[in-house]
């Protein structure tokens, strides 16, 4: 019992730490940014480069991984998202297809084979008598550190409350003087910091390979669609019941059962509530 | 230029040179070109599956690889454990497959734009999962089935058979799409209050066009699969067999039938281009370069392209004319 909610909760802090990136842009830009994993496949294979083919210490690569996923973030929306701005659809499937050239990149430079990552922190923590691998307990950590950082920034400081008045409403927050585009750029360099970060754990938690990207973008969805858009506190709770609802899946029933229960409380919330549990806007 | 004054008529022109040259086409290719036709007419019938749920109503399927799968799985499943003859499991395919279409029908009664894209998406991803867990011995589970007997044998069969597939159903959807169905359909993709407001009945409209596109999905998925000779989950409900469907019919120019095909042929044959410049995995970057590179261009595709490039040619070839 103490094992199932240990894990659940670990898992859910890293669901969040996967989601987060990705709820920021679809609640600012009201786009699905369906190249969302290669940001996470991107600062995972950059980590590896730096910290097991260079032979950086661990610390200093994960920073360049955030800074490359940042940069390639801006680059996304600078090249392709700006452009096809008001299009929805457009901005959907051309960012789908970068996905896809991005992992056509990525095997060609790193090979298709997969590629074993060592933890971030090797070693098991017990907790009572339940034990989590001490690398996940750290992505958890790490997830709910920057989420409080990313709360403050959003709610104290002059450009967090910049991005949200964007993402209430762009017109309003142009006539009292904001630079929507300037409050969109930093939006996906964060996501795309927070995305590399969250591939590194990904990467470590699992391996390192070109298909990566689809189970983070499916994980990120659920979480949006359950927690509702424009709501980061919503995406924080959805991604508490995902990682919980898969746990007790995984260990009670069967653990090939992974996504299925992910997948069916997509589709029931999407049925129900199709603006999720704590949707503030219209789509 | 008498005869040829309607689009109409320059379209059935159109179709009756492409069905003349298609059907010449194997006396002069190799067996090598003959199999990436068969592969490439196959895509342009999920193509049009798409387009007809799709390309027109604005509900942007994410999940047709789930109608084509249940399709495919559906008729292997029959002749390979019970020994059902094709004829039999064909049809029964289709009838599955326009069931698994009322599937994406009930969330499109409520949902539409992303978040119906996303839950389709979450259909592909959730029988991606059940297939493999749910009785793997009677579904081959992870690796799936191979040695599925096929309804023709060698290329050139199967080549007139996919061919005649294509035909039919692409002229009778590109008819239909001149019908006043196909004006609906297009309405409902700006404005479906409009749509309703004005009296049409919305929801039939909606099942017509996901039913009619279950069964071209199920058609095709079937024989595709009898082709193959083989079936696994990460062949079938996989992203990027989704991204093939997809790019080739927003390449092509979506909602036009003819567009999606000649996307699919187009995506088909850039990738045999490449192959004897560039064999490495090389290939793929550019491939999906090219595609991204169009699509950012001209979101419209192709269609609206060379129609832009006629309107714009008109006048020049007008004024000759009169001359």
């Amino acid at each position: 019992m103490t094992q199932i909610l240990v894990q659940g909760l670990v898992l859910s802090g890293f669901y969040a730490l996967i989601a987060v990136g990705f709820t920021l842009i679809f609640s600012v830009g009201r786009v699905l940014n369906l190249a969302y994993g290669s940001f996470l496949m991107l600062g995972g294979y950059i980590y590896y480069q730096g910290a097991q083919v260079v032979g950086l210490p661990k610390l200093p690569s994960l920073l360049i991984a955030a800074i490359a996923g940042a940069v390639f973030g801006m680059l996304v929306y600078r090249i392709l998202v700006k452009r096809l701005s008001g299009n929805v659809v457009a901005v959907e499937i051309s960012t789908l297809i970068l996905a896809v050239v991005v992992q056509a990149a990525v095997i060609l430079i790193f090979s298709p084979s997969p590629k074993s990552m060592w933890p971030l922190v090797p070693g098991v923590l017990r907790i009572g008598d339940a034990s989590v691998t001490w690398n996940i307990f750290i992505a958890a950590v790490t997830s709910w550190v920057l989420l409080g950082g990313l709360f403050l920034f959003i709610g104290k400081t002059h450009m967090g409350r910049a991005i949200r008045a964007v993402s209430m409403d762009p017109k309003g927050a142009v006539i009292s003087g904001i630079n929507p585009e300037r409050a969109n750029i930093l939006t996906w360099a964060i996501s795309g910091g927070f995305g590399a970060i969250a591939g590194v754990f990904l990467a470590t938690y699992t391996q390192l390979d070109p298909n990566m990207w689809v189970t983070p973008l499916i994980i990120a969805v659920a979480v949006v669609i359950v927690g509702g858009i424009g709501s980061i506190m919503g995406s924080l709770v959805a991604a508490h019941i995902i990682g919980m609802l898969e746990t007790i899946t995984t260990s009670l029933i069967a653990a090939e059962l992974r996504g299925v229960a992910t997948m069916v409380i997509i589709i029931a919330v999407l049925l129900v509530a199709p603006r999720g549990l704590f949707g503030k806007h219209e789509l | 230029m008498i005869g040829l004054r309607s689009s109409l008529q320059r379209g059935i022109v159109g179709w009756i040179v492409f069905a003349a040259a298609m059907v010449l086409l194997p006396l002069f290719v190799g067996t090598g070109i003959t199999r990436s036709f068969v592969f490439a007419m196959y895509l342009a019938i999920f193509a049009i599956s798409w387009d007809i749920m799709s390309g027109r109503t604005g509900y942007i399927s994410f999940g047709h690889p789930f109608l084509i799968g249940i399709g495919g799985y559906t008729s292997a499943l029959l002749t390979y454990h019970l020994g059902w003859p094709l004829y039999f499991t064909i049809p029964a395919a289709i009838v599955i497959t326009m069931i698994g279409g009322t599937l994406f029908f009930f969330p499109a009664l409520r949902i539409r734009g992303t978040y119906f894209a996303l839950v389709t998406l979450a259909f592909m991803e959730l029988i991606y999962g059940l297939v493999q867990v749910v009785a793997p011995h009677v579904t081959g589970g992870t690796r799936g089935l191979s040695g599925l007997t096929s309804l023709v044998t060698g290329a050139i069969p199967n080549y007139y058979l996919a061919l005649t597939v294509l035909l039919v159903l692409g002229f009778s959807m590109w008819l239909l799409i001149r019908t006043e169905v196909g004006t609906a359909l297009s309405a409902i993709g700006m404005d479906e209050d409009a749509v309703r407001a004005s009296g049409l009945n919305v929801t039939r409209l909606k099942l017509f066009a996901f039913m009619l596109s279950a069964f071209a999905a199920g058609l095709g998925g079937a024989l595709y699969v009898h082709y193959l000779g083989s079936i696994a989950p990460r062949a079938l409900f996989d992203v990027s067999f989704l991204f093939q469907i997809l790019v080739a019919c927003l390449l092509g120019g979506a909602g036009t039938i003819t567009g999606p095909i000649a996307g699919a042929f187009f995506l088909t044959f850039l990738l045999e281009w490449l192959r004897p410049y560039i064999p490495g995995p090389e290939r793929f970057l550019i491939y999906g370069g090219v595609a991204l590179i169009l699509y950012v261009t001209q979101p419209n595709g192709l269609h609206e392209m060379v129609r832009i490039a006629l309107k714009r040619l008109s006048p020049l070839v007008a004024g000759k004319q009169t001359q």
